[in-house]
């Protein structure tokens, strides 16, 4: 209990400050944040792996994205002014207020189950591990698909806007990547 | 109320094996002894377990600095710093109080609080990651079940503090520094936990202790059956020792840093004791990774002959250490720097493929020698993993060759 | 492209010839000689001089070459003062282009010039290393010095160097160019020697004429006695 006590209300102020700020930048740090805090309460209430997952994907490869376009683009002040101003504040809350009522009201209609009296956790990472590729085998390869599909997709688009590859000779206006 | 691993009832032996388990145990008796409430006693342990990894570490940082200032000099054909004392023996030392006493300059465009923030973010993940690591068999720091996954996740934070180092300098020097170092480190991560994947495979556990111990026992009485010495291992371990020297920034991979590249990347505006902490992450964190790859693939503590068994497993541990970071000083001595394109070509390109062949070589060895076909294990694993090398090496000697240029001038 | 000749001839890394474009390139060949090379270097950089080339400064020093200069010295034979060859006709102060160079004849109380320099300075912060004075010296005097570690604190009388600092023996000169200072002894000394020989020759011929003289006196003095003693 003590651990989600200390730590919900640094994560809400995280999210909040992650939507809030104008500047895009800070807002992405705050993001990274965010995600980090909800790996240490997952660590907090003993889901070990799930917790250094959610440290390894969300702030190691989506955090860094997020950056890392931030980085390549570098928005200027206009992204502040847009970010400043009230017709943006309405779309937010037409993207939100109905996923929050959603949540809401499941929240309220659900049942949870009796705590389980015990503090370790229930399954070990074999049978993790175990599960996911037995039962849920046919999900896993299908998202392994779709993401090399994605992978290879990536690089050919990303070959045929530059034009440079190791066969065309090289135009002297064209530009190279950074 | 959870009951704490606490050692409060006699003291534990001293023998040459747990020596450095010695200030943890003293701590922890003198506390029980005093009458200390248990958690004080477990935090006392705790406390005494960081503080004997992290004095280790820190002087075998600044014994590394001197070692490694010697080392390139002698391969450049001059002396090293033998001024500050016999053999330059206190450079370090010089080196900090220099470090210590220079200003702390920060721009007026730079962000101060991310500026500060970015070098402390720097040194933590290196220290984390080091606490995992066994360094004998009765010294790992923080024996986690998830050892190796906490490793790789401690990784991750380095890469969010570079960029906040480069983006709160607010120049244009540390920003494309940044965006480098954090291309050439998200790239080179790929190759690093898919060869790493084989290790797991094989042992059937991510804690790394365990996987020290499968590498006991020695092939034919004197081959140790350390992980380096198999097909998919010694793959393995070559695409991880050059991962790891991509991820710790060194030479031939330093452009993030390379002085005659981009000034220092983005360690450009930090002066002063912020620098110092930057220097001080990326050789903890070489530290860090080396440890990693002796505990998978060169057997960790293990002894290398049969029977140099009385000589404690972590003096080898230590020993295997230097080799290895004596061989990283050889190739920065040796390479030049690589260029960014020719960085992420080699990348993605020649390391993750020849990752990914580990994978299915390291579960075919395995699944054969459990069923006692050793000699057909060979005879499958080694085309399969020298085939896929052969193909990349024809492409590679294709893409080689300059590419004929056509230039358009303005009409 | 691969001609031996224009290749240096240093033995120490020889490393093969690169491989001809479309020729197959083993995999990490290149990689495992360039360690090997760097290796080398290491552990022999121990026990052979040519891979260590450090000179410790500054207990050691770099010989300078003959041919180095930097400011000028004023050569004396064997004692700084009666032995000076300056005759301070300042030749050498109308010719140096910065003019650095400062020159007052001493005379003695008569006005009468004593045929050497009362006061002598350079300005080395003038100087700028020409060696015009060193060669339109007549008197072989002035040449210049290999001295480098010159540094003072003072930016102006620090800089100025007076007859006591320019002062060197010729046998400092012998040392510090052991060709020009032995063909410069060889040419005094045949000089002297030329001058010696004429100076016997003068007073041999003087004596002679003298003893031709008196003899010729003597035989006026007998023929006129025997002229006499015939009268």
């Amino acid at each position: 209990m003590l651990p989600l006590l200390i730590l919900s209300p640094l994560i809400l102020l995280a999210a909040l400050g992650a939507v809030w700020k104008a500047r895009p930048v800070h807002a992405a740090l705050l993001l990274a944040l965010t995600l980090a805090l909800i790996a240490l309460l997952y660590l907090a209430i003993g889901a070990y792996f799930i917790g250094l997952v959610q440290f390894m994907v969300y702030v190691g490869a989506v955090a860094i994205l997020i950056v890392f376009s931030l980085l390549i683009t570098r928005p200027g002040d206009e992204a502040e002014e847009i970010s400043r101003r009230p017709s943006s504040l309405l779309t937010g809350l037409i993207c939100t207020v109905p996923v929050l009522a959603v949540l809401f009201i499941s929240l309220i209609r659900a049942n949870p189950p009796e705590p389980a009296a015990s503090d370790a956790p229930s399954a070990t990472l074999q049978q993790f591990g175990e599960k996911l590729f037995t039962t849920h085998a046919p999900v896993v390869i299908t998202v392994g698909v779709l993401l090399t599909a994605v992978l290879i997709g990536a690089a050919l688009f990303a070959r045929g806007v530059q034009g440079i590859s190791s066969s065309e000779p090289f135009e002297s206006g064209k530009s190279l990547p950074p | 109320m959870i009951s704490l691993p606490v050692q409060t009832a006699s003291f534990p032996p001293v023998t040459l094996e747990n020596l450095p388990l010695l200030p943890k145990n003293l701590v922890e008796f003198l506390l029980g002894w005093v009458g200390a409430p248990e958690w004080l006693v477990y935090a006392g342990g705790i406390v005494a377990t960081a503080g004997t990894v992290v004095g280790v570490f820190l002087s075998a940082f600044a014994l590394l600095s001197l070692v490694e200032r010697k080392t390139l000099a002698r391969i450049q054909n001059r002396l090293g710093p033998n001024r500050a004392g016999w053999f330059g023996i206190f450079q370090p030392v010089a080196d900090g109080i220099k470090m210590l006493t220079k200003e702390d300059i920060v721009p007026a465009k730079a962000e101060w609080l991310l500026h500060l923030a970015a070098p402390v973010l720097i040194v933590v993940p290196p220290i984390l990651a080091l606490g995992v690591i066994p360094y004998g068999c009765e010294w790992t720091p923080v024996p986690l079940e998830l050892g190796l996954l906490f490793f790789f996740a401690t990784g991750t934070l380095t890469e969010i503090a570079v960029f906040m180092a480069g983006w709160a300098s607010g120049s244009k020097f540390p920003m494309l520094g940044a965006m480098r170092a954090i291309s050439q480190m998200v790239s080179y991560e790929l190759p690093l936990v898919i060869s790493a994947l084989g290790v797991i495979m094989v042992t059937g556990s991510l804690s790394l202790p365990d996987i020290v111990g499968k590498q006991g026992g020695y092939h034919l009485g004197f081959i140790p059956a350390w992980n380096l010495f198999t097909p998919w291992g010694l793959s393995a371990g070559i695409i991880f020792y050059i991962a790891s020297i991509a991820e710790a920034n060194r030479c031939p991979f330093d452009l993030p840093e390379g002085e005659s590249e981009i000034v220092a990347g983005h360690m450009t505006e930090y002066s002063g004791f912020k620098y110092a902490l930057f220097f001080m992450g990326e050789y903890l964190g070489l530290f860090a990774i080396a440890g990693l790859g002796i505990t998978l693939f060169l057997g960790g503590w293990q002894a290398p002959l049969p029977g140099l068994g009385f000589v404690p497993s972590w003096i080898w541990f230590f020993a295997k250490l230097a080799v290895v970071i004596m061989s990283y000083l050889w190739i920065r001595g040796t390479f030049p720097r690589v260029r960014i394109d020719q960085l992420m070509r080699f990348a993605w390109l020649c390391m993750i493929p020849m990752a990914l062949v580990t994978i299915p070589a390291a579960g075919i060895w395995t699944l054969l020698r459990a069923n006692g076909h050793g000699l057909f294990a060979w005879l499958v694993t080694v085309p399969l993993l020298v085939f896929p090398w052969i193909v990349l090496t024809i492409v590679y000697n294709r893409c080689l060759a300059p590419a004929t240029r056509k230039y358009t001038f303005a009409e | 492209m691969n001609d031996s000749s224009m290749e240096p001839t240093t033995s120490i890394n020889r490393l093969p010839a690169p491989p001809k474009s479309g020729r197959w390139i083993v995999p990490g060949l290149g990689l495992f000689q360039g360690l090997m090379v760097a290796g080398r270097n290491m552990f022999e950089s121990y026990y052979k001089k040519e891979r260590m080339t450090t000179i410790q400064y500054p207990e050691q020093r770099a010989p300078i070459s003959p041919n180095f200069r930097n400011f000028p010295f004023l050569c004396y034979d064997k004692d700084p003062v009666a032995g000076l060859r300056c005759t301070a006709c300042s030749i050498c102060e109308n010719e140096c282009p910065p003019k650095c160079i400062y020159i007052v004849l001493d005379r003695d109380e008569n006005g009468k010039s004593l045929k050497r320099p009362k006061v002598f300075d350079i300005d080395i912060s003038v100087c700028m290393n020409c060696g015009i004075c060193a060669e339109v010296c007549p008197f072989d005097s002035i040449y210049m010095d290999g001295e480098y570690e010159l540094s003072n604190d003072d930016r102006f009388s620090g800089l100025l160097l007076g007859l006591d600092r320019l002062s060197k023996s010729a046998e400092y000169h012998m040392q510090l160019r052991p060709e020009e200072a032995s063909e410069v002894m060889a040419r005094r000394k045949a000089d002297e020697e030329k001058k010696a020989a004429a100076q016997a020759a003068k007073e041999a011929k003087a004596k002679a004429d003298k003893e031709a003289k008196e003899k010729a006196a003597a035989e006026a003095q007998a023929a006129t006695e025997q002229k006499g003693e015939s009268a």
